[in-house]
């Protein structure tokens, strides 16, 4: 899900020096935080654990704020990280990750300035402080309000913290996978199976005031299996992952997401060429939701409607959609991957419909857009970790359920393409213009779903898709995914089976 | 901080506290960032930063950990934790690590001068980056420009007695921009990455590039589906190389996921065609004197005049295939473990100027820009969104956007019929102009 058409040529080599120093979710802490963290979830009380002093916090925002700026903020966070692969039923290799740093960013008019330390002490808080106030130079001074401890309810529920869980559970479900995806047909040669969790502790103190800590635990699940057949070979891609604790595969067998994901490869390798043209289709409810992530969502992102540039720029209050299409962006949805307790600026979660009935209500915000385009801050001021300046993002987008049965929706629809599972795609935010690769596909004819077709690339503009969904089924479901914009995000993409008429679907051969 | 001396200190820790081999790879870097729009700056991002990744190995297991704080505790911390984590990996007689002591002379790649450069002049760079680009009157809006540059140095050591490091730096210079016409919006943006900072193009080349591709897609048409040439212009040459290079992985080969597998010293592709994966271009973006675990890097053909020669290995995946390593291993970082990857990937350039290519062309699509995962490296299969300009009778006839083409790798590679001779060593990833006789394209 690149999103950045203007990182999309070559990439310039500072920004990948910057990428992999930056990526680092690293390592630091003493043995107390790491015993801390491990035994995670705790009880809020992070900011105790990293011996940060609200004293420090107000010294750091006011040494950010000395030159001018009406706003400052400055972000702790400290992440334990465990990711073990596993690969031709062997366990290859097994990653231990701590990192610990802040970001400190001072906001005057439309300008910020940013800078960020590894080492939390008091000399590089205030260095950091310094850099990031250069911007304000010269503008009117603002006096911050001294930071009060608050408490936010939270909307991630752990039952069995990672820090209890043995590595033995863990090689476990690994090695259930690996063997339920074997075992489900001779075709397929190889599984890959990668385990990932993480504990991200965070701090967020601003010049409003605020002062919030939480831990999120997150769990990321991915299997990859080869089909091997006469001549040819699909690679298949199921994926689970919430905000929760090793109790998701209780909830969640990791056999069913291997077999899954067995099951697509040997469905595909069977696959024909696909026919090339504009065509109907019709999108089996969960992970396609990506597609309105990618041909709606980003283009709704405020940081490019207060530049101005972005597709729907001025269009709010206007029929941007057909009145069947509703898109909601939901960070507050119980312990799904683009949950969060609040976002990394402190702005609390919730429910925002984006577009009701077709029509266009909200632009999803971080504080910097909002305060540029005059609304509220709606909880998506996003950031992957304390190297990266908050910058809106989705959470958990999807179109909300309609009316329709999804298997009169098939029936109804006479030739076409049905888009069971999607890879991924990206969108320009300015002309719209998206593109998706299908992961598995089959023919539409006389409303049945007949033939796989071969993974096709499905293009489009955003404003004519959301033009032409014409049925919207009862049965909303969602999958997991990455998303990256300049910076990486954990975010849930859902929908229920939708139709969507007349989309160009790039096939090999031309149609019958 | 002495990072060679911490990096060899480190090794020893880590044999102290029961790994029987180990690497340590150390990084530190400093960067700047500046982002201007409307001729205001809006962003400006400076940190400096470092860490270290541990890869050790225990009786043939494999495990890895990372951390970005130096205190001694810390560092102790993360090398116990990575001993420990061998206790989750299966032993593997192939797990080992490199001992050959050599570096290739590649020459400066670090240059002095970007961080003399004031903030100031480099702030007014981008600022007439982007003021040239809005200069023509079909561009309505600037989407920002950058200056941004990077310095960082590379420290590896290992218990087979390696210690190595260099130095390197890199600046950027882009604009992105959007031209208007009525309800029409389409955007251009160009974006020069070089090591050292004399280098960089000239500020008008980028933004005449920019500008031009934002107004020259202006008035698009479709055209009907149909069977035609396609030009690749050298800006979408990632969407074959990127395919073929993840085809050529030795791990993917070994595990039989590649539509490469079973090609070795075989034609994949027209005889015109030699691919070349070369780490010592000098001040290229992707030199380096050694990868990411201390092998020396060298310039290797992988494709040589149509025919397959070579897949690319790191030390463990060589043992594996009972070779040599390639030198390709390749790290995103110091939190990461080496895989596999390129320097500079690219296809050699050819003799026929560009716009030769254009009119020998009768009916067919030049490529500007391609969206998708291009080549599929499992299976072979193309499918992608594209975007360009339609020829016809030798000449561009009008702009072309939201079609598709795709095809199958290998009647796209052997169907290549011309090459062009504009080959850009500048990028890392990159070919000159090509033509495939004919692919399936998707339109109205």
């Amino acid at each position: 899900m690149n999103v950045k058409k203007y990182f999309g040529e070559d990439i310039p080599r500072r920004k990948f020096m910057q990428m992999s120093l930056k990526g680092g979710v690293a390592m630091a802490a003493t043995p107390s935080l790491m015993m801390h963290l491990l035994s995670c979830k705790g009880k809020e009380k992070l900011g105790a654990a990293l011996n940060l002093d609200p004293a420090l916090m107000n010294k750091t925002i006011r040494k950010a704020m000395e030159k001018g700026g009406e706003f400052a903020d400055v972000y702790f966070e400290n992440r334990i990280s465990r990711n073990i692969l596993m690969e031709e039923s062997k366990f290859k290799s097994a990653v231990f990750g701590i990192s610990q740093g802040a970001g400190v960013r001072v906001i005057s008019g439309d300008k910020t300035g940013f800078a960020y330390t590894d080492e939390i002490s008091e000399e590089k808080l205030l260095k950091a402080a310094e850099v990031a106030s250069y911007i304000a130079k010269g503008s009117k001074a603002i006096q911050p309000i001294d930071v009060k401890s608050e408490s936010r309810p939270s909307f991630i529920s752990v039952q069995v913290p990672l820090g209890e869980v043995a590595d033995k559970k863990r090689l476990d479900v690994m090695q259930r996978a690996n063997q339920a995806a074997l075992d489900y047909d001779p075709r397929i040669k190889m599984a890959s199976i990668s385990y990932y969790d993480e504990v991200r502790g965070r701090t967020i103190a601003n010049s409003e005031g605020l002062l919030l800590s939480d831990e999120l635990p997150l769990m990321f699940f991915i299997v990859n299996t080869l089909g091997v057949g006469k001549n040819t070979r699909h690679m298949g891609r199921e994926r689970l992952s919430k905000h929760m604790g090793f109790e998701m595969f209780a909830k969640y067998p990791p056999e069913d997401v291997a077999r899954t994901c067995a099951r697509e490869s040997i469905a595909m390798l069977e696959a024909e060429d696909c026919p090339a043209g504009k065509m109907d289709i019709v999108m089996q409810n969960g992970w396609g939701g990506v597609l309105v992530h990618e041909a709606v969502g980003h283009p709704l992102e405020a940081d490019n409607i207060a530049k101005e540039v972005g597709v729907f720029t001025g269009k709010l209050g206007q029929k941007v959609a057909s009145e069947v299409f509703t898109m909601v962006d939901d960070g507050s949805l119980k312990n799904m991957r683009g949950t969060i307790d609040f976002d990394d600026e402190g702005t609390q979660m919730k429910r925002n419909v984006l577009i009701k009935e077709g029509v266009l209500q909200k632009y999803m915000t971080d504080i910097l857009s909002a305060k540029q385009i005059d609304m509220e801050r709606t909880g998506n001021g996003r950031r992957e970790s304390f190297r990266y300046i908050p910058i809106p993002r989705m959470t958990n987008t999807f179109i909300e359920k309609g009316k329709d049965n999804p298997k009169d929706i098939l029936a109804s629809t006479k030739k076409g393409i049905y888009v069971q599972s999607l890879s991924g795609g990206s969108v320009n935010p300015t002309t719209g213009v998206f593109n998706f690769t299908c992961r598995e596909a089959y023919l539409i004819e006389n409303g049945k779903k007949t033939a796989p077709v071969k993974g096709a690339t499905l293009i489009g503009n955003c404003l004519d898709i959301i033009s032409n969904v014409d049925a919207v089924g009862d049965d909303l479901a969602f999958g997991p995914g990455i998303c990256g914009k300049g910076q990486a995000a954990e975010v849930s993409a859902g929908q229920p089976t939708v139709r969507i008429r007349g989309i160009n679907v790039g096939g090999s051969r031309a149609r019958s | 901080m002495d990072y060679k001396v911490l990096a060899e200190r480190l090794v020893k820790k880590c044999l102290d506290k029961g790994a029987d081999a180990a690497e340590v790879f150390i990084q530190t870097g400093r960067n700047l960032s500046i982002e201007v729009r409307n001729g205001e700056v809006e962003t400006v991002e400076e940190a400096a930063s470092h860490g270290a990744g541990f890869r050790v190995f225990q009786n043939g297991r494999l495990a890895f950990s990372h951390c970005n704080d130096f205190s001694e505790s810390s560092l102790e911390n993360a090398v116990k934790s990575a001993v420990r984590f061998t206790g989750n990996t299966t032993p593997d007689e192939n797990n080992k690590l490199p001992d050959n002591k050599e570096i290739t002379e590649v020459g400066p790649l670090f240059d002095p001068e970007i961080n003399r450069v004031s903030l100031d002049r480099k702030i007014t760079m981008a600022k007439e980056v982007e003021n040239a680009a809005m200069r023509d009157q079909r561009i309505t809006k600037s989407a920002g420009a950058v200056f941004s540059e990077g310095e960082g140095e590379i420290f590896l050591a290992n218990s087979n007695g390696l210690s190595k490091s260099y130095k390197e730096s890199a600046c950027t210079l882009g604009v992105s921009v959007v031209a208007e016409k009525g309800e029409q919006k389409s955007s251009g943006g160009e974006y020069c990455s070089r090591r050292f900072f004399s280098d960089l193009k000239a500020i008008k080349e980028i933004a005449g590039k920019a500008a031009k591709d934002a107004y020259d897609m202006l008035d698009s048409q479709m055209v009907k589906t149909q069977k035609a040439a396609v030009i690749f212009d050298p800006d979408t040459a990632r969407s074959i190389l990127g395919g073929i290079l993840a085809a050529v992985n030795g791990e993917c080969v070994l595990q039989g996921a590649s539509f490469l597998a079973q090609k070795m010293n075989k034609k994949i592709i027209a005889d015109k065609i030699t691919i070349i994966d070369d780490g010592t271009i000098p001040k290229g973006l992707g030199t380096a004197p050694f990868d990411g675990e201390g092998v020396p890097t060298q310039k290797r053909i992988i494709v040589d005049k149509g025919v397959l020669k070579e897949f690319m290995y790191n030390t463990i995946v060589a043992s594996r295939a009972g070779v040599k390593s390639t030198g390709n291993a390749s790290r995103r970082g110091f939190r990461s473990l080496p895989g596999i990857g390129a320097h500079s990937f690219y296809i050699a350039a050819g003799e026929t100027p560009p716009e030769e290519i254009i009119k020998a062309t009768h009916n067919g699509l030049l490529l500007k820009g391609v969206t998708g995962y291009g080549i599929n490296p499992v299976n072979g299969n193309f499918s992608g969104g594209v975007s360009g300009f339609w020829i016809e009778n030798g000449k561009v006839v009008f702009p072309v956007k939201g079609l598709t083409i795709a095809g199958t790798a290998e009647e796209m590679l052997i169907g290549i019929d011309m090459l062009g001779n504009d080959l850009d060593l500048n990028r890392s990833f990159t070919a000159p102009t090509i033509r495939i006789k004919e692919m399936q394209i998707g339109g109205e």
